[in-house]
Parts: C-alpha cells; structure tokens; sequence
C-alpha cells in the first residue's frame, strides 16, 4: 500500500489525537485486567521476594487482575513525576514516603483511596501514627508499605572483649568512642560514598535524640524556629563527634556496605544506622551465631531520659489519578495485608515490607528465624502504636529543606560554614515551603 | 528541496527548540514537577543569585573549563604529533589510547571511585598499607573537583589525540619535511607546522569544550554527586538537584539558562571564527 504525501499530513493529527485519547485497561491474554507497578531499587534477594512472594503469590490468589511489576531502580521517583504529569504512570504509584508524597498529592495526581479504606477497613487496621502520614485535606492518598527507625547497631564482642556497656547517655557513648579511638578502633562505622542520604539519617538521630522529640515535633508544626537553642546543640554535638573522628577518616570514601561491615568485622564498634540494615544479607544478622546486636538510640541530651525510635515510613503506595484499574490496584493493597505475604515477605526479605498493621503483630516473624529483627519490629510496633517516637527528616521534612540538611551539614563538619548560618537557611527555606504547603502532615502524638 | 530538510527540522524544532523554549519559561513559574506552574516573574533567578552555592558552582564550571581546555589538550597535542612522527606503532597506541572513550561513563566513574581512590579498595589502600599515607582525594572538596576532573582527562584525552592526529594527516607531508631539513626539533614543529596547520580543527574543538565544559554532569553525578560539602559542585548537579531532590522546577531551569547562555556565547564565538576565517580566505 502507498500513501500519497497529503495522506501522510493528514494521518499526523489523527496519530497525535489518538496517543491523546483516553486509556481502557490493559487486558491479558487469559482476560485478566493488568494492574501495573513500578518498584525502585531491589537487589537480587528482593527481586526474587518481589517475584514470587508479590507477583506470582497474587496473581495465583485470584482470577480477576494480573499484576505486572517492573523493577526501575533508583530514579524511579523522577521517572513516576514525569510520567504521572504524562498520564502515563503505573496503575499502583510507590513513592519513597511521605515527603515525596505531598507534591504528587497536592497536585491530584493520585486518587484519594478513602472508599477503598472504608471497604477494605484500612483505617483500622493500620497504626494511625503511619497512615496519618498520607492525609491531606482529611483525605486518604496513599498507605504506608513499612516502618523504619534509626537505631544503634553494635558489635557485641567488641563490647564484651573490651568490657564496655550499651552506653545509656551522651557521657557514656562518648566514654565508649573514646576507649574504641584510644584502642584503634573506629566507634561508629558510616560512609556517605554511595548515598549522601546517610547524612540525613546521622542528623536524625541528632536532632531527636539531642534536641528531644517534642521540639522536633513544634518545628516541624512551625512553633518553634529551627535556629532555637536545641537544635544548635544539636548540629554542635554532631560537628564535635565528627572532628573527633567518631565517624572514621573515610566517611566520604567509604560505601554504607562497607562501613557497616566494619562493625561485623570488629575494625568499628558501632553504627547508626536503620532497620533497613536487616535486610542485607552480607552483614549476617540473620545467623544465630552473629556477633552483632541492636538497640535503640540512646538519649544525647537533656531532652531526652530514655531510648528514641524514630517514626518513618520508607515508602507510601497510592493509585494514579489516570489509573484505568483502581479496582484491581486496591486488590493488590488488600492481598499485602495477608499474613501470608507479611511472613512471606518478611522472611525472604527482612525490613523492606514490614507493614504497619496492627493485626500482623510482629509476634509473627518468630518463625523466620530472625531474632534481631523480631525484636527490632516488635520495639517499634510498640513504641508506633504508643506514640514514643521521634520523627526522620525523610519521612516529615519537606524536599528543599531536607536536600539542604543533607547537603548543609557537610559544609558545618568540615568548617566551611557556620552552626548558625546552617540553621538559618534550614528556617528560611523551611518557612517557605511550609508556606507552599509542602510539610507532610504530622501524625496524632498518641495512637 | 525544503523537504530534504524536513526530518532533521523536525527533529530540531520537537527535540531540541520547544524543550529549550519550554525550559527557558520553565524559569520564570514556581513548580515542583507535578502541579500547576506559578508565575514568579524574576524570582528564580533573584533566589539563584543570593544562593552561593550558584556561584561556587559557577566558579567550578570556569575552573572545570580551564582545566580542560588545556591539560587534554596539550597532552593530546603532542600523543597526535609523536603519532605522525612514528607510523608504525601509530595503530596500536590509537587503539590503546581511545579505549577508555568506549568505556561507559558510569563504568569509568566507579573504576576511579573503587579501585584507584577509595582508602577500602583502591589503590590508595594498597599505598597506605605500605606506609606512603595518602588521602582520597575525591573525599576533600578542596581537592575533590580537581579528582574527578582527572577521571574525566583520562577518559577524553585520547579521543581528542586521534581527532588531532586525523587533521594532521591532512597537513602536507612537503610542509613538514622541509621543516625538519631546515633543523625543526619536535617542539618546533608542533608550534610553527602542525599547530598552524590544525588551527581550524583546534578551533572547533576548544569551543566545543566550553560548551561542554559547562554542561559537565556524568563524572561529577557519579564519582561525588557534587560533594563534598559542594566542593564539586557544579551548574548541571545544582540544576538536578533543585529539580529533582528539592522539587523546584523553577530554580533548576534558571540554573539550566545560565548553562545555556555560556553554551551560547561559545557557539557565537566559533561561528564568527569561521566568518571571519571565510572572508579571509575569499
């Protein structure tokens, strides 16, 4: 068949109304409505719990919906933004939490999924210091696929050979660090090399545990500037640990893999790290005869008496406003809340899809054979559902404030800049964007 | 006739001018990427100006062109002379010098990160395991631009020697046997033969490094992401990052017109080159 020049003219502006056209749903071969995700980052371990503990377990569980998941890596937030203002996202939209969330919210780029909760009885099944992370406007946009907090992972040999204790207070973690400095070895294990976001996970500690939950809680709420008394001696205690060499020589050259296996290896004492740690198999945790241990953060300051947790969602699932199978979509949600996936994805890939649902205790991963990480989830099943929790800067900061802590605090460590000056444009670009309405919201103190 | 020209129009007014048009209006809205663009007028260039770190990156780009255009260069100059000077190896050492331009960026970067810098793995380790102590350099931002600049050096300078060498081998061989009869030393005649000789070519390819001087992005992304506290930041990190980590379109589009405008004025500098170079030569 040949087209004459005029025909080929004319078909261009069909050609462009028809990629314009509204989409129906994709159907499979066997009839099935696809439902789509895209995932972010997973190593092997995870792509093959993504496979066979999500893809295959849901596709088998029903005969209606077929789900297709692809793996995008690690700029799968910028590829969701671009392609959700496109009309042309996944059915299921995962964000990396709460504060990548509220722009995608705000614009309705999602659908709220308020009549899904209420069918699926989502609102009272999950803990609501999480789902409340994902309201605006008093609607539901997404559910949270996990928590996560900062905690003090230690080499318990280490400790025992030495005849240290789990220090309980700043006096005594900074009494720890400086027998492991004077002994060679390196207190805390931390290396930015590969993830400039281990900064923020330091400074959350930082500010929690020095400047105490409660003033976090106000700044964040806009009652209290970030330039207040507290959290310079926060940044301060952060700057002083860093000059004394707590963090090692190599915090900018070293991987978080290889500074963390510096404390399995005993070469240093600790690490602050998060209970995403436990789902790297190369640090042994699982193994009955590790020689590792956890605990949560300490207090560092007068603020704060007893050990913190640190509320985080490490990632929210919603449906795309042009989703042409939101039904299909919250099926997928309600088969995670399975207690056969909860084990399921917990066992194969530990602290990535610990959901936070109040009746998939954490009672239930005994029987993954992983103890640290039972421990860790129930202390913060408990300490979430209680409300005694400080908040990350990932999950609650909104994004040109965060990107600036993350990348401010390098210019205070290595004295290129002030504690004063550092706080000061934290302030002012947190003043604006709380302006703009781009603070996550603030979950209830109390469950 | 015109629609031989159609398809690469095409191309250039859908790829190339409407993004660059939509960028440049993308610099007077406030917008995060997913709502509805805001007019602010001059703000995002008022906001950029106040911001230092605009202009530490600013100062890197002019340092990173700098660097550019003369260490790769000047290497690459004399590699392309001493190949003319000794054909027989000239297949081989071509061959070995334009390999690392094969190399995936991302491949360079992480072979520099992890096996020549990093105090773990690299051979920085093995240096300080037998007691020369040396630092990473990529872990200094005083140091840290002048690192990845050498990563890049040894990744490009091999690419710009064959083009050198390619537009030597046009030179007339009369021209340069006559020099060396009349006593010309190597040196000699790099400067008053083959430099001569190769000045357009020259030309184009020192303006070429600005421009891509000032869109430097791969290297510094994937060796520091711009860090040590900004020590190698640079315009196109600062861009991406106020676009995709901060959520400012806006912010990321004026950085992205300051970029372009040095794109610009190197473009205007070679086309009257080649003006003035034609009116010369009728």
């Amino acid at each position: 068949m040949s087209l004459s020049r005029r025909q080929v003219v004319a078909a261009i502006p069909a050609a462009a109304f028809a990629a314009g056209l509204p989409r129906g749903p994709a159907v499979a071969q066997d009839g099935r409505k696809v439902v789509t995700f895209w995932f972010g980052q997973a190593n092997s371990d995870g792509q093959a719990a993504l496979r066979n503990d999500l893809v295959e377990a849901f596709n088998a569980s029903q005969d209606k919906y077929l789900l297709q998941l692809e793996v995008k890596g690690a700029a799968v937030n910028n590829l969701l933004k671009i392609a959700l203002v496109a009309g042309n996202g996944p059915d299921i939209v995962q964000t990396a939490g709460p504060a990548y969330l509220t722009a995608i919210a705000n614009a309705g780029q999602v659908l709220p999924l308020d009549d899904f909760a209420e069918r699926y009885k989502w609102k009272e099944r999950f803990l609501p210091a999480l789902l409340n992370t994902s309201v605006y406007g008093g609607k539901l946009y997404a559910l949270p696929r996990d928590y996560e907090s900062m905690h003090l992972f230690y080499n318990k040999e280490v400790f025992s050979q030495n005849g240290w204790k789990l220090p309980t207070n700043r006096a005594e973690f900074e009494q720890v660090a400086d027998a492991a400095l004077a002994k060679g070895i390196i207190p805390f294990g931390a290396g930015n090399a590969d993830w400039k976001g281990v900064n923020e996970w330091l400074m959350t500690v930082f500010f929690n545990n020095v400047a105490g939950p409660d003033n976090v809680r106000k700044a964040l709420a806009g009652d209290m500037p970030w330039t207040a008394e507290p959290f310079v001696e926060a940044v301060d205690l952060s700057k002083a640990w860093f000059n004394k060499g707590y963090f090692g020589k190599n915090y900018f050259s070293l991987t978080i893999e290889q500074s963390f296996l510096q404390v399995v290896s005993g070469k240093a004492a600790m690490a602050l790290s998060g209970t995403w740690s436990f789902g790297t198999k190369s640090y042994g945790m699982s193994k009955p005869d590790t020689v590792m241990d956890v605990a949560p953060v300490p207090g560092l300051g007068a603020a704060v008496t007893a050990p913190l947790v640190h509320l985080a969602c490490g990632a929210t699932l919603s449906i795309a406003k042009n989703s042409q199978n939101p039904e299909g979509a919250a099926a997928v949600f309600d088969f995670m809340l399975s207690r056969k996936f909860y084990e399921s994805m917990n066992r194969d890939w530990p602290g990535k899809w610990a959901l936070p649902v109040r009746d998939l205790p954490p009672d239930m991963l005994k029987g993954i054979g992983y103890p640290l990480f039972e421990k860790t989830i129930a202390g913060l099943h408990e300490a979430f559902g209680k409300g005694r929790y400080g908040f990350t800067t990932w999950t609650f900061w909104p994004g040109a404030t965060n990107s600036y802590l993350i990348e401010g605090i390098e210019q205070v460590w290595l004295n290129r800049i002030t504690t004063d000056a550092y706080l000061g444009r934290i302030q002012t670009l947190f003043s604006q964007e709380a302006k703009d309405g781009k603070v996550p919201p603030l979950p209830p103190r109390t469950a | 006739m015109w629609l031989f020209a159609l398809p690469a129009l095409l191309i250039n007014v859908f790829i190339i001018l409407i993004p660059a048009m939509l960028t440049f209006m993308a610099a007077f809205v406030i917008w995060d990427g997913v709502g509805t663009p805001v007019w602010a007028g001059l703000a995002n260039f008022r906001h950029m100006f106040d911001d230092p770190v605009f202009w530490s990156a600013l100062t890197n780009n002019f340092i990173w062109t700098a660097i550019f255009l003369t260490v790769p260069v000047c290497i690459a100059l004399v590699m392309a002379a001493a190949l003319l000077m000794a054909p027989r190896s000239r297949v081989v050492v071509q061959t070995i010098i334009f390999l690392p331009r094969i190399l995936a960026v991302a491949v360079t970067g992480r072979i520099f990160q992890g096996m020549i810098f990093s105090p773990a793995t690299g051979l920085v380790a093995w240096l300080n395991e037998r007691g020369v102590s040396i630092a990473d350099p990529l872990a200094n931002p005083d140091l840290s631009l002048y690192a990845v600049a050498a990563v890049d050096i040894w990744h490009w300078w091999g690419f710009l020697a064959v083009v050198f060498l390619a537009a030597m081998r046009q030179i007339s061989v009369d021209q340069i046997e006559a020099a060396r009869l009349d006593g010309a030393g190597f040196f000699a005649l790099l400067r008053y033969v083959l430099l001569p000789g190769i000045r357009p070519t020259l030309a184009l390819m020192l303006i070429l490094t600005v421009i891509w001087s000032f869109q430097v992005f791969e290297f510094i992304f994937i060796v520091t992401r711009g860090g040590p506290a900004y020590g190698s930041e640079v315009l196109a990190t600062l861009a991406y990052r106020h676009a995709f980590f901060e959520g400012d379109v806006g912010q990321a589009a004026a950085v992205a017109c300051v970029m372009s405008l040095f794109g610009l004025c190197a473009t205007a500098a070679y086309l009257w080159l080649q003006s003035r170079d034609s009116s010369h030569s009728t």
